[in-house]
């Protein structure tokens, strides 16, 4: 845990401070890579990327997204996935939950770290989709979707590494280093 | 966190836990909603008129790179391709010309037994634009919908026999539930000897299956099976699986055989829609059996 952390921000992230744009701007944008053509072969790896986003932003800044986007995002993966309504809905309010419940601690870590403490949630999303939908009696479930976890807690550190240079995070990061 | 500027000093809200089961209860809600009563279609079909356009676009980067790749195809391949082709055509010109005659001695068959004809069938051509990114489902999305005159639970066929059915039409696309779907169904033939069950779908890819089969009904592997066109959905005669296997009662009073559907069930990039000609001439013509052996399945 970094221990030199200031209280306030401080450089980049006071003059750049995170905003609504920035937040749906890119809430929107992961939505759009769900929505690529991916194919067939390889979907059930392709990690839920408005997911990401919204854990990255309660994260980072939990006044301004929060459990109505999470909520609002949830109903159009739905639509989007064509499963039952209200399925990823409830997944993302309740991953959502979690991280807000813990945000202090996590905001703590840097991205690196906090891979280890989002596994659970980003694992725990799709087996919570998988066990509502085996619950409401979809018949048979295919088990490699959990994979989509998986491979959404390896993709956290370089995605969250990305965002934090696109959104004007990082310059403060550097402008800490430099002054230790 | 950092507070952001505007952020007030109080803050009157209701708490995390509160907002939380709030909407929890409003997800399950809906979801009980979505799952027994078909009520939010206008809520699905509205987000999805936002969804689709957005998906057409971001596909089209794909399309191109994918012409570009094509363009490069080796000749080699070309040249196979083509012979294939050619044999292929020819399979398929002696096939047709075999279909002529049956077709016509078919009808004089019907003419003979007085039996209603069947009620025609519009053919409506549809490329599957996307497979439904959900794990307990087998559907796929086609590029034809109600303005093309596709309704709900017309038969989607291809080349070589059935694939499934519409069960849901926006606009421009619809959604076809594939045979293979664990809670579809066709009605079908043997067509060895005439035996009519019930195939439906496993939830797999490839297997389709015969639940609660007699136990002592003449079904053996290798069997072939048509829709039997007595649901008024299906058309009679369209191929639909071939049974695998048997398996015995053990547990059961019903024996329950496998199947491998004949069709390209999720297979090929086009399908064929049969849209009922005129869909105010179709008064359910029921090709009534005349009340056959009671103990013959529907």
């Amino acid at each position: 845990m970094n221990m030199h952390k200031p209280l306030l921000p401080q450089g980049a992230e006071l003059t750049h401070p995170p905003t609504r744009i920035k937040v749906y701007v890119s809430l929107i944008l992961a939505f759009a890579l769900t929505l690529l053509p991916w194919s067939e072969t390889y979907r059930w790896l392709v990690p839920d990327f408005t997911l990401m986003a919204l854990l990255y932003w309660n994260i980072r800044a939990p006044r301004l997204a929060g459990l109505g986007a999470a909520f609002g995002f949830g109903l159009l993966s739905d639509v989007a996935r064509g499963v039952l309504i209200g399925l990823n809905a409830l997944a993302f309010c309740a991953a959502t939950f979690v991280v807000l419940l813990v945000q202090r601690r996590l905001a703590g870590f840097d991205a690196t770290r906090q891979t280890l403490q989002l596994a659970p949630i980003l694992l725990g999303k799709e087996l919570l989709v998988l066990a509502i939908g085996l619950a409401i009696g979809r018949g048979m479930v295919d088990w490699r979707w959990l994979a989509a976890g998986v491979v959404a807690t390896l993709l956290w550190s370089p995605l969250a590494w990305l965002v934090d240079r696109i959104t004007g995070r990082a310059s403060a990061a550097v402008g800490q280093q430099a002054s230790y | 966190m950092s507070p952001a500027p505007s952020a007030p000093l109080f803050i009157r809200e209701m708490g995390l836990p509160a907002r939380f089961s709030l909407y929890v209860l409003v997800c399950l809600f809906l979801l009980a909603l979505d799952a027994r009563y078909s009520t939010l279609f206008g809520l699905r079909a509205g987000l999805n008129a936002i969804i689709h356009p957005a998906q057409m676009v971001l596909a089209q980067p794909w399309e191109w790179l994918q012409n570009v790749g094509h363009f490069f195809v080796g000749h080699g391949e070309l040249v196979a391709e083509n012979t294939r082709l050619k044999q292929q055509q020819d399979i398929l010109g002696a096939s047709v010309r075999e279909h002529a005659a049956v077709a016509k001695e078919n009808a004089q068959l019907r003419a003979l037994l007085a039996l209603p004809p069947r009620p025609g069938f519009n053919t409506l051509t549809g490329e599957v634009i996307e497979a439904a990114p959900n794990p307990f489902t087998r559907k796929v999305i086609i590029n034809r919908g109600s303005s093309q005159g596709v309704v709900a639970g017309v038969p989607v066929v291809d080349a070589i026999g059935l694939v499934g059915q519409v069960t849901r039409v926006y606009a421009w696309t619809a959604e076809v539930t594939l045979l293979t779907d664990r809670d579809q169904g066709a009605p079908v033939q043997n067509l060895r000897n005439g035996l009519r069950s019930i195939v439906s779908g496993q939830g797999s890819d490839n297997q389709l299956e015969v639940r609660f089969l007699d136990m002592h009904a003449d079904l053996q592997p290798g069997d072939l099976l048509y829709t039997s066109g007595i649901d008024g959905v299906y058309p009679a005669g369209v191929p639909v699986a071939r049974v695998i296997k048997v398996e015995q009662p053990r547990h059961t009073p019903f024996a329950r055989a496998l199947c491998q559907p004949l069709g390209g069930v999720g297979k090929y990039r086009h399908v064929v829609i049969l849209v009922p000609a005129e869909t105010a001439a179709k008064p359910t013509t029921k090709i009534l059996a005349p009340a056959k052996s009671p103990g013959a399945r529907p």
